[in-house]
């Protein structure tokens, strides 16, 4: 055997491997599970830990009950996902032939691959937040209603606030967090994904808390697991300790069951610490007009929620009224702003927020495949109808 | 087969593979990414025209008004107003106006709080701690302290003049603090400055639309959407033989009656962001209150009622200690409902006596059923 031959063979072994119709039906298979196995957990472990954990994840770790090691059990969907896709267009390479035969399969076979592809786009790239706005009220943020940031706030400046907003997951990692833009550093002692307060008053035998300064000191904090419920909100809580050049000032609870800011002083500039629902600034405001909640005439059974919002965008010089109802949601800048609920009397919407790039994708996959589909059958038939008027 | 295009797709495919991994693994780029950024203060007017403008009734806001001669200071952090008085002698004392959610620890935890900056030692009876008196049809609870010895760097020694005013789920302080002989000869402008204090229907939008008379607050924050729910009072129908009782900080309704045997019992609505520790825990607190042992989920299921009231759906828990708490007071009773709603927990409750609890329970339901919630 020569070497191109064994180097050529080298190279097909893998080829063949993910060519094969077997992988494929592997692959469907234990997608199936997957989805069984997730669709279960969801009761242990509510649909959003489930997403992260069974579906955007290459893998499914178990771990028994009180070990801190885990083993890989079955791959996420990530994995599969690609798995399928790389089975696909492997299977394109080896086995199909381009020819106009085959165009219906083709097509078909396109449009899975772009579906495949949009999921992934999708799950990595999409982000869903909310806006909760007062009648009156104008917002140029959304805010993320599972993940919470520490906000910094320069309120020194009587007019602008300067905020250095440090996202959750660098909150979790703990450790020290330094900015160049704050002359201190924030030191996070600990952090509670979710937690139960108390007042110290209500709570004698509780310890010493590890805040010395604001509020904290009054307040007894106690770890809980993260909510599973849908309409539950985690009340997260971290202890930040903030060092300047002359030592620690202090250490602070920060909660967002904690709403106002707390402030401290160090070189003539007013900082504020406060936990909240992470936001995402948007290029335009959104100002809440009125809020109209139909019922069906003597009933008190709902018939439509819209909202009637003034949209200004400085950038653009757009300055419009928009009515946002259930099934006309607005659609501007890359978002989408559906009518998700109410509060307040009725007197505050709440709009949920998307944005996601790859929004198009599944429209143009099911085209293909739909277009696939109808081109493959009608060719059969075509040929079938022809050889019978023979 | 088409040997040439494999061998391309050959090279492509791990490329692509470890692409996609890569991908995959990251997860949201910008979900570990501190950003910086400037914005317009929250309260700032934007350049925009105002929203039209709506008769509903909007959270209200607490506004006062400056004694002459009170210099006033920009507020910040926590400071909603705040003021410098001088003294002929060029003595300043230091005048603060500043809010916390709720109950901010409970009125006699920050009385404590002002007692320990004159170095007094804390109290532990409520009555100790100051009087309540009259401000504008509301409760405010007023603070007189004094230190025992000087504290200040010219050997006065120092006083605080308080005013503790709870007012739809916020608790106010307003405070002057200075050496003694300045802060007494300010006394009866510090009491004209309570006065002045009084709650209106605010404008709603992100910016106070309505000019404080007394400065000082336009820089405060909008109220947080939280507490946005509670700044709404209650509104309920009172049932027959139940009286208002002055509210404490953790307290939005507080009411007692009085049975025919002659014992008084307590009704309070408490509402806390969150669920509170959950219903079982809350409950659980209770069941300690009247000496009962804690439950499960189960039993609880089992044991509570659910009422349901103007599209609420309250949990219901009745509950009776199995011997008399103490000699004077008898078997004790707790009826108390609590809703979770709208990211809040609200805890109505009824203690006392277990006849006197028992005989105002339809009153208690009916109560439920008057009170919206907002």
């Amino acid at each position: 055997m020569t070497a191109t031959a064994i180097g050529s063979d080298f190279l097909h072994a893998p080829l063949r491997f993910f060519a094969s119709l077997r992988l494929t039906v592997v692959c469907l298979g234990l997608g199936m599970l997957l989805v069984f196995l997730g669709t279960l957990a969801q009761v242990h472990l509510g649909i959003h830990a489930v997403q992260a954990r069974y579906f955007q994840s290459l893998l499914i770790f178990w771990s028994p009950p009180g070990a801190s090691w885990k083993i890989p059990i079955l791959p996420g969907g990530y994995l599969l996902g690609t798995v399928l896709l790389l089975n696909l267009l492997a299977a394109h390479a080896t086995r199909f032939q381009f020819s106009r035969k085959k165009i219906g399969i083709i097509l078909l076979h396109f449009g899975v691959i772009l579906l495949l592809l949009g999921q992934l786009l999708t799950g990595l790239f999409a982000r869903e937040t909310q806006m909760r706005i007062d009648e009156g009220q104008t917002l140029g943020y959304s805010e993320a209603p599972r993940e919470v940031e520490l906000a910094v706030i320069d309120a020194s400046d009587p007019k602008f606030d300067q905020v250095v907003a440090i996202p959750e997951r660098v909150l979790a990692r703990g450790g020290t967090i330094q900015n160049p833009t704050l002359p201190f550093t924030l030191n996070i002692r600990q952090f509670l994904p979710n937690s139960h307060l108390a007042m110290r008053s209500q709570e004698s035998q509780a310890p010493p808390s590890m805040a010395t300064t604001g509020l904290g000191t009054n307040i007894v904090v106690a770890e809980v697991p993260r909510t599973v419920k849908d309409d539950e909100r985690d009340l997260s809580a971290a202890f930040v300790e903030v060092a300047g050049v002359q030592g620690s000032l202090g250490t602070w609870l920060v909660s967002n069951a904690i709403p106002d800011p707390q402030s401290f002083a160090i070189n003539g500039h007013t900082y504020e610490l406060v936990m909240r629902q992470r936001r995402f600034y948007k290029q335009f405001i959104l100002t809440l007009l009125h809020f109209a909640h139909d019922s069906y005439a003597g009933t008190d059974i709902p018939k439509n929620f819209s909202s009637r919002v003034r949209l200004v965008d400085f950038e653009r010089g757009e300055n419009r009224e928009v009515l946002i109802s259930m099934n006309d949601p607005l659609r501007y800048r890359g978002f989408t702003f559906y009518q998700a609920g109410f509060d307040n009397n009725d007197r505050t919407t709440v709009l949920q927020v998307v944005r996601n790039p790859a929004m198009l994708l599944p429209y143009i996959a099911c085209g293909l495949v739909a277009l696939g589909l109808v081109t493959q059958f009608s060719m059969h038939l075509f040929g079938f109808v022809k050889k019978r008027s023979r | 087969m088409p040997l040439s295009s494999s061998h391309r797709l050959l090279v492509r495919l791990p490329l692509l593979a470890t692409a996609f991994l890569v991908c995959a693994g990251c997860g949201k780029s910008d979900d570990a990414k501190i950003t910086v950024y400037r914005i317009p203060k929250e309260t700032q007017p934007a350049a925009m025209p105002p929203p039209a403008a709506t008769n509903e009734a909007a959270p209200a806001e607490v506004h006062w008004t400056a004694p002459s001669g009170w210099e006033e200071q920009p507020a910040s952090g926590f400071r909603k107003g705040s003021f410098l008085v001088r003294g002929a002698d060029g003595k300043t004392a230091d005048v603060s106006v500043i809010s916390f959610p709720e109950a901010a620890g409970g009125l006699l935890a920050n009385v404590n709080r002002w007692r320990d900056q004159l170095k007094l030692a804390p109290i532990s009876n409520e009555a100790e701690a100051g009087k309540p008196m009259a401000v504008g049809g509301h409760d405010m609870f007023f603070v007189d302290l004094v230190s025992a010895q000087p504290i200040g760097s010219d050997g006065s020694k120092s006083r605080i003049l308080g005013g503790i005013f709870p007012a739809n789920g916020k608790t106010w302080f307003f405070k002057m603090m200075g050496p003694d002989q300045l802060v007494e000869s300010q006394r009866a402008a510090f009491q004209q400055f309570l006065q002045s204090v009084h709650t209106s229907e605010g404008a709603s939008g992100p910016m106070p639309m309505t000019a404080n008379t007394g400065g000082g607050n336009t820089n405060a924050p909008t109220p947080p959407l939280i507490a946005a729910a509670q700044s709404v009072p209650l509104q309920y129908t009172l049932p027959p033989g139940w009286q208002e009782k002055p509210l404490s900080p953790m307290r939005l309704a507080s009411f007692k009656a009085t049975s025919p045997n002659g014992k008084e019992i307590d009704v309070s609505v408490v509402s806390l962001p969150g669920v509170a520790g959950g219903d079982l825990a809350n409950v659980n607190r209770w069941r300690g209150q009247v000496t009962l042992g804690p439950i499960d989920e189960d039993a609880l299921a089992r044991t509570a009622e659910h009422v349901k009231a103007n599209g609420h759906d309250f949990l219901v828990v009745d509950l009776v200690s199995d011997a008399p708490i103490d000699v004077q007071q008898g078997k004790q009773r707790i009826l108390a409902a609590i809703l979770d709603e709208n990211e809040r927990a609200w805890f109505i409750k009824m203690t006392g006596e277990d006849a006197a609890v028992t005989a105002q329970k339809s009153a208690f339901t009916d109560f439920l059923r008057s009170l919206k919630i907002p």
